[in-house]
């Protein structure tokens, strides 16, 4: 019953290039090695350098945007990380990490382990790059008006659990988020002039009754995208901000016993199909 | 849900709090393991193909050893102990700094959920021959159909399924087909489909069915989904990325493919000066 005719399986003599090219780093060779390098540079400027004198944050901006941050971005970019270095015990990505480190996976793993999960696309940093591109696309529009406009859309659905209205925006747990609210209102006193975050704010409020406001992908996606972050990269920043939190949990269960993290028992294992 | 709240209601949460509602199964202590309704050790183990049990676990039906098998024989040829390949090449990086195998596995299997090769492209080859076999049978041509396809891509034949990169043709499609004969398949209609889409591709743009197409409208005809599909394969290149880890870390550390420094083409910023900060 097969085709008989197919295609002839050829090469396509695709030119692939010969270096692979970067913009980020460039490493001088020792003069006796060419594997080994004598000096680095990040966009230009010495490693060495950037070490003595520069922070963690400025590097990390510098990383990304190829410059190094002005004095307000840095204290918004840093503010975000702290506000961010923990998604919290509860979330699912702390608990694959402290389920590892209980399960005396290798500690290699744990933050990796905990990464994937953090990726998921609803509620982790999978959202970040939609909530980055949500804002970027809509902040010209009103926001009052555009909350009304999903809000319509919305009452068609009758699933229960959380409704992100939009990404980055909705409920959590049946409510309100009001840390997330607070971290974005601190932020936002940060920059004098904002735009995505504003906008972002203005639009949180107008679904507060209803329920719904910031969620904490949003407020992150918001402050990345103001600092002029290509959403592209939004879930992966998300997974650094996030990783140092992701991590202390994993580790702070690795030498603890398994019995140390609840397991279900019988009676509240429910197989529900046969 | 009621979109005017002053009060969050929880009660959702809060019957899920502290219980597991399994809909596949589990081990119920001192009586057995079950799995979508079989008891494992006595129904499956020894009775059944592990290839049959990935399917029930992934589908949560049981398929007949026939379409396992032939599943089976999809993972072989998609997975190729080539290092050149992307997913492959992760597990031989990871080998090269002697990670450990379950690590370098997983890392290549991540690399294949990729939208280009690997895992997602078969969902969407799914989606694709699901959805030219609604057009088809609302009257659309087939020629049609390849059009309008091709329109979405400048014209170019580019039709998830079809053409491929790096090389042209798919010895693996005859592979497949040779087996599906042999295990006595008959072309259902999304292959009888997906086979006029090929001979309107080859008289049009001398490109062919790759392995991803015929898969697709195969398993298209044996009923499966696109979520489903995505999630058999999920570990679909997991052998040839454990080879390819092997083979680097058998060797001396960082010998795989090493870089000097001038083999990056470095095109940023020329050295400058810090400012004073």
């Amino acid at each position: 019953m097969k085709q008989k005719n197919h295609v002839k399986v050829s090469s396509r003599k695709e030119q692939f290039t010969d270096k692979v090219a970067t913009r980020i780093w460039y490493e001088e060779a020792s003069a006796d090695n060419p594997y080994l390098e004598e000096k680095s540079y990040c966009h230009g400027y010495d490693l060495l350098e950037l070490t003595r004198h520069c922070s963690y944050v400025d590097v990390f901006y510098l990383l990304f945007r190829g410059e190094l941050p002005t004095e307000q971005e840095r204290r918004v970019l840093e503010a975000l990380m702290v506000a961010y270095i923990n998604p919290g015990p509860r979330h699912p990505a702390s608990r694959a990490a402290m389920t590892a480190g209980v399960g005396k996976t290798d500690p290699a793993h744990i933050l990796p382990i905990s990464q994937i999960v953090l990726g998921g696309a609803f509620a982790g940093a999978g959202e970040v790059e939609v909530a980055m591109r949500f804002l970027q696309k809509k902040c010209r529009k009103d926001p009052v008006e555009l909350s009304g406009e999903l809000l319509q859309q919305e009452i068609k659905s009758n699933e229960e659990g959380d409704i992100h209205i939009a990404p980055g925006f909705g409920s959590h747990y049946g409510g309100i988020d009001s840390l997330a609210r607070q971290r974005a209102e601190y932020l936002l006193s940060l920059v004098e002039s904002s735009h995505v975050l504003r906008w972002g704010h203005s639009f949180a409020l107008a679904l507060e009754p209803h329920g719904m406001g910031w969620l904490n992908i949003g407020v992150v996606a918001a402050v990345l995208a103001e600092l002029g972050f290509t959403p592209r990269a939004g879930a992966g920043l998300y997974q650094i901000i996030s990783a140092p939190g992701l991590l202390a949990h994993g580790i702070e269960l690795a030498n603890k016993p398994i019995t140390a993290m609840p397991f279900v028992d019988d009676q509240h294992y429910v197989i529900e199909k046969n | 849900m009621s979109l005017k709240k002053t009060e969050a209601d929880i009660s959702f949460w809060d019957r899920q709090r502290g219980v597991v509602h399994s809909q596949n199964g589990g081990w119920i202590i001192g009586d057995g393991v079950y799995c979508h309704g079989y008891n494992m050790m006595e129904d499956l183990v020894g009775q059944v193909t592990y290839m049959q049990v990935l399917v029930l676990n992934a589908t949560g039906r049981l398929p007949s050893k026939r379409i396992a098998d032939w599943i089976e024989a999809i993972h072989i040829c998609l997975s190729w102990p080539d290092p050149r390949i992307w997913c492959n090449q992760v597990g031989a990086l990871a080998g090269c700094i002697q990670t450990s195998p379950v690590a370098a596995t997983v890392a290549g299997v991540l690399a294949a959920d990729s939208r280009s090769y690997g895992i997602k492209p078969l969902k969407e080859g799914v989606g694709f021959i699901q959805h030219a076999m609604s057009k088809y049978k609302n009257g659309i041509l087939v020629k049609n159909i390849v059009k309008q396809e091709c329109e979405k891509h400048g014209g170019k034949p580019h039709i998830m399924g079809y053409a491929r990169p790096i090389a042209k043709g798919d010895e693996r499609v005859v592979a497949m087909e040779n087996l599906s004969d042999k295990l006595q398949f008959e072309n259902g209609e999304h292959l009888s489909l997906a086979y006029e889409i090929e001979k309107v591709l080859m008289e049009e743009f001398d490109e062919g069915m790759n392995i991803n197409g015929y898969m697709s409208a195969f398993l298209s005809d044996q009923g499966y989904s696109q979520d489903e599909v995505y999630r058999i394969f999920s570990v679909l290149v997991n052998s040839g990325v454990t080879a390819c880890y092997i083979d680097a870390f058998d060797k001396p550390a960082e010998t795989f493919l090493p870089w000097r420094c001038d083999d990056i083409n470095y095109k940023g910023e020329p050295p400058r000066k810090l400012a004073v900060r």
